[in-house]
């Protein structure tokens, strides 16, 4: 089988075999054909020509049953693999879609709930109000962060979510203490201190908790 | 020799034992890169052709490396002139370098245990 590898001609003008070579890469996964395709196709060509100059139709007989048994041992085992990415990846934008409309959920009810006191004037849901205005303006920018962070980094998810709502919350909650008395006479500090704690409390704690969720349905699958 | 990977002498072991094609492929790219013709060409003539990797197994092997860490493409040619610019050539990254030397180390620690138990002799380890 040992040849140089100077002087090769192109894949095109191939020998029949490697063209009939070609066929049986048909059967490996599509992305596994995409990636190595061509390189088996040249590999096996080169083969194939070291093979056939070294001549003798037993040589050549031997060759193609090594092949055969080759394609035969690795095809299973490729398909296996590439079965296991497709389900990790469907599991995985399952658990993505379900934090994303769980994120969605608590951001619209605390959104309605919030539209509803203010239009009927309730007093009693003030303290109440400021955390659902701290929930869903912080939810959205908080989850948005969050979520473009986990996907174009490696950065650990309960990392970025602490800091990122620690910010998100931490920020707006002493510019508004500073200024918000200077703007508004009415303007309640604690209350709107006490909304962005509990505001970073629950959405910390939804990232926090999600995560040991994942974690476990992880282990197991 | 591609990343300066550091990692515990635990954490490469859990590697091991490799399956034969693996080792035969790292043992090929230890010296120097190669691409996939030059890898069947190099274990062929190591083992006196014995042993004979399919492409299935060494595109399969070489997939599974990659994405372990313990190879890497590298877009320096040997011999630009002479080569054809399609094939794609390999080295061993230092994790990969760590990883074959560990199951190096097993493997002798093995022929040790034969030789003490007398099934070598010390002429035919040492050949």
């Amino acid at each position: 089988m040992i040849a140089s590898d100077s002087g090769q001609p192109p894949l095109t003008t191939s020998p029949l075999a490697t063209q009939v070579y070609c066929l049986l890469l048909r059967g490996y996964p599509s992305a596994f054909r995409a990636e190595y395709g061509t390189q088996m196709a040249q590999v096996f060509r080169d083969c194939y020509l070291a093979e056939k100059r070294q001549g003798g139709l037993q040589r050549l007989t031997l060759f193609w049953f090594r092949t055969l048994l080759d394609f035969i041992r690795t095809l299973p085992l490729e398909h296996l693999e590439s079965l296991g990415k497709e389900n990790s990846t469907m599991k995985n934008l399952g658990r993505d879609a379900v934090a994303f409309l769980g994120c969605t959920g608590i951001i619209l009810a605390a959104f309605l709930l919030l539209s509803y006191g203010r239009k009927h004037e309730a007093s009693s849901i003030l303290v109440f109000g400021y955390v659902l205005d701290a929930l869903v303006v912080t939810g959205v920018i908080g989850n948005l962060i969050v979520f473009l962070l986990v996907k174009t980094t490696r950065l650990d998810a309960v990392r970025v979510a602490l800091w990122t709502f620690l910010i998100v919350n931490g920020l707006p909650a002493i510019v508004l203490a500073l200024i918000g008395s200077r703007i508004d006479p009415q303007f309640r500090t604690t209350a709107t201190l006490v909304g962005y704690a509990a505001s970073f409390l629950i959405w910390f704690g939804i990232h926090w908790a999600w995560s040991q969720t994942k974690a476990r349905m992880q282990t197991a699958s | 020799m591609g990343k300066r990977t550091t990692r515990p002498k635990a954490q490469v072991e859990e590697f091991l034992p490799l399956t034969p094609a693996m080792f035969h492929i790292l043992l090929a790219l230890a010296d120097r890169e190669r691409h996939g013709y030059h890898i069947m060409q190099e274990v062929e003539e190591r083992t006196e052709g014995k042993v004979r990797l399919g492409p299935g197994t060494l595109y399969g092997s070489i997939k599974r490396m990659l994405a372990a860490g313990w190879i890497e493409e590298t877009e320096e040619r040997p011999d630009a002139d002479l080569d054809d610019e399609r094939r794609r050539y390999y080295r061993l990254t230092n994790f990969g370098y760590r990883i074959a030397s560990a199951e190096a180390e097993r493997l002798e620690r093995l022929v040790k245990s034969a030789r003490v138990k007398k099934l070598l002799s010390k002429t035919q380890v040492s050949r």
